[in-house]
């Protein structure tokens, strides 16, 4: 972008948010979400529906105007600009071609807009369709072409007037898996290519993990984390964060020293994550556990690589190609439920439905969380 | 008809539940898929030629008429005699062709038809964007009271109330006399009859423009905001043309409706203004020269033919599949 060409203007943030909230009605949509995205970064704001994720991206977008809060683009605070006055290109959910034009006049639509030369608007056209390669189909409308293509035809749209911010609404929701994959690489190019800065709202985990730079997990309203997908895949600092991101199993107990939790007495050790509140020791508490670190064994060992293991029943044995997923029960801990992955069943012995096994992990990779205050927890 | 078979099908799946668990309109479809049952299948093909028999012979009925009036436009009316003549002639043709008065209210008429037109789209397109786009329930409620209210009036209620208010001595003029003005003669005049023209045909314009604009995604106009374009630009380049097929069929009927109107130029018009209907009427009901009345007629409905042609070419027969032009 020819903003990062300024010295002085290159540590200002793309977006800046401080406090931002919006209402409903009743209903709290935002509540004081601050954060800040840097330039040329891509951003993914994770969230399930209603947790105020897309509400976030109509005010960047200046669709809707926020009841408190301060919001800057390019260190610009833009609470009176209209949205058509901003510098923001949009990919929304349903597309939103118009249908009455080529694909060609969708892309051209933004420049003729901003009043671009005219003499350079063809050229321009053709390079952005050779962009998100449409080469030689300007001239379709948009209901004569594929989902695929007519995805690439809105991208190219929100992208031909070098927008300083690109805003996706959950574009891709609505297509099917495989292509679905192939257009977040595809995103992923387009946007290390041109550079502009990016914000997607998904409630996508995977999406938000292989797009983004920065992650926003957000619930209620309320942004939960703010961090690289690594750090939130490893140190989710909320448990809804970990359960958004894939952790099947949580363990509910007592906090112990150690740090350890303690189910049905029996203590388990685990350890707490960067970011979230530790828990306190006799306080209730949960465990986190991701399937996949969970390893089974012969009854009444410790399976390798484990600091902890319980007697489990195996309940059913879910082949998945590659995998098998199995759902254990616990008596030792009360007859709670957990789930374990063997992503190598080649290698190891199967178990079937009724097995005594034995169900262990590795400390690091049981978090404790604090219970005490049971807001947003998954069931 | 073709599906009975599926549907003895799923008849034969089970033990029936009590008759009393369904509502009563699904019992009502049951008795008249049991009467389908008597008709026989062979002449299941039938069917859907005999649901189109009604309009089939209304039709009918008007292209007889149209023919019948054919008939009697080529017989000149002979005056000793009252009666038509026996042999065909272009004479009645000629006579309107040769009439300043029959020209000067075709004129009237189709100035009429455009005017009105143009003034009701113009009018209705923000009423019916309103109505569609308002989130707030209760206006929306108000709105469309608005827009159904006048259909519960007739055409000739309102142009007498329209007489009442602009008379020499109705309120508009008492009113204008309050404030020292006037008072003006409103009555009477071709501009009158447009603005009772406008007034009649405001709502069925709106009503046909509501579902056309309704079925503009607003995702699309914010689409074009983050485009770059003004709220005005937005509704100039992409809402109208979406609209299109509404706007079309709402200018159809507002036009035509206007260009054959009666009751407004005989009403607020005092005579002074008419319309064609109003000469028609004058041939079969004055003068009784239903030859001359029945060449008027037929230019009559061959202009409303012209222009709903005309307007039917512009929407790129878009109006009919929402396909517009590949």
């Amino acid at each position: 972008m020819p903003a990062a060409a300024h010295p002085a203007a290159a540590d200002i943030p793309a977006v800046e948010a401080r406090g931002l909230a919006r209402r409903y009605g009743d209903a709290q949509a935002l509540r004081a979400a601050s954060f800040t995205v840097a330039k040329g970064r891509f951003l993914t704001v994770l969230g399930p529906s209603g947790s105020g994720k897309s509400t976030l991206l109509r005010l960047i977008a200046g669709f809707e105007r926020a009841d408190a809060g301060d919001l800057r683009l390019f260190g610009r605070p833009v609470e009176a600009v209209p949205p058509h006055r901003r510098s923001v290109g949009m990919v929304f959910q349903r597309l939103a071609l118009f249908p009455h034009m080529t694909a060609a006049d969708n892309v051209a639509f933004p420049l003729r807009m901003r009043r671009w030369d005219a003499r350079d608007i063809p050229a321009r056209v053709e390079r952005f369709l050779a962009l998100v390669r449409l080469e030689g189909l300007g001239r379709r409308r948009p209901d004569e072409l594929s989902g695929g293509q007519q995805q690439r035809v809105a991208i190219a749209r929100a992208l031909v007037f070098e927008p300083q911010l690109l805003l996706l609404d959950e574009p891709l929701a609505s297509l099917d898996a495989k292509l679905r994959e192939e257009m977040q690489l595809e995103f992923r190019r387009i946007q290390r290519e041109l550079g502009v800065t990016t914000i997607n709202v998904t409630h996508d985990q995977r999406e938000a993990l292989v797009m983004s730079d920065q992650v926003i997990v957000m619930e209620g309203g309320r942004i939960l984390q703010d961090a690289a997908p690594e750090t939130l895949w490893r140190e989710p600092a909320h448990p809804f964060v970990a359960g958004f991101l894939g952790v099947g199993t949580f363990l509910e107990g007592v906090a112990a020293d150690g740090p350890a939790l303690d189910v049905a007495g029996r203590r388990l050790p685990g350890r707490t994550t960067a970011g979230a509140p530790a828990p306190r020791p006799g306080h209730p508490a949960q465990g986190a556990l991701r399937a996949e670190r969970v390893t089974l064994g012969p009854a009444g060992t410790l399976p390798p690589g484990s600091d902890a293991a319980v007697e489990a029943v195996v309940e059913d044995a879910i082949f998945e190609g590659d995998r098998i997923l199995y759902e254990l029960r616990l008596p030792g801990l009360g007859g709670a439920r957990l789930r374990a992955i063997d992503a190598d069943p080649g290698a190891r012995a199967r178990h079937a439905p009724g097995d005594r096994v034995a169900a262990g992990w590795a400390r690091g990779d049981f978090l404790l969380f604090d219970a005490s205050d049971r807001t947003g927890r998954l069931p | 008809m073709s599906d009975a078979d599926g549907r003895s099908a799923r008849g034969r799946a089970g033990p029936r539940p009590p008759l009393a668990a369904y509502p009563l309109g699904w019992r009502v479809l049951d008795a008249l898929e049991a009467a389908a049952e008597l008709w026989p299948r062979r002449w299941g093909g039938a069917v859907k030629w005999l649901m189109l028999l009604p309009a089939l012979a209304l039709v009918g009925l008007l292209l007889w008429g149209l023919g019948v009036m054919a008939d009697a436009s080529l017989r000149a009316m002979d005056f000793r005699t009252y009666r038509l003549a026996e042999e065909w002639s272009a004479a009645n043709f000629a006579k309107a062709w040769g009439s300043a008065a029959f020209w000067a209210t075709a004129r009237r008429s189709l100035v009429a038809a455009v005017a009105v037109t143009a003034i009701c789209l113009a009018l209705a397109l923000p009423y019916a964007y309103a109505m569609t786009r308002t989130r707030r329930p209760g206006l929306r409620r108000l709105l469309l009271i608005g827009l159904f209210l006048p259909f519960f009036i007739g055409q000739v209620v309102r142009a007498y109330g329209w007489l009442i208010l602009l008379g020499q001595q109705g309120m508009v003029n008492q009113a204008l006399g309050a404030a020292g003005l006037g008072p003006y003669r409103l009555l009477f005049e071709y501009p009158t009859v447009i603005f009772g023209l406008v007034q009649y045909m405001l709502p069925f314009a709106a009503l046909m423009l509501a579902p056309a604009l309704a079925a503009v995604p607003e995702e699309v106009e914010r689409a074009a905001a983050s485009c770059g374009a003004s709220w005005p630009r937005t509704l100039w380049h992409v809402v109208i043309p979406m609209a299109r097929p509404g706007l079309i069929a709402a200018a159809l009927v507002v036009s035509t409706l206007t260009l054959t109107d009666f009751a407004m130029p005989a009403i607020m018009g005092g005579g002074g203004s008419d319309f064609l209907a109003n000469l028609v009427y004058d041939q079969f009901f004055r003068t009784s020269d239903a030859g001359l009345g029945s060449a008027i007629t037929l230019i009559l409905t061959f202009l409303g033919t012209t222009v709903a042609a005309v307007l039917l070419t512009m929407a790129g027969i878009a109006a009919q599949g929402g396909r517009g032009r590949r």
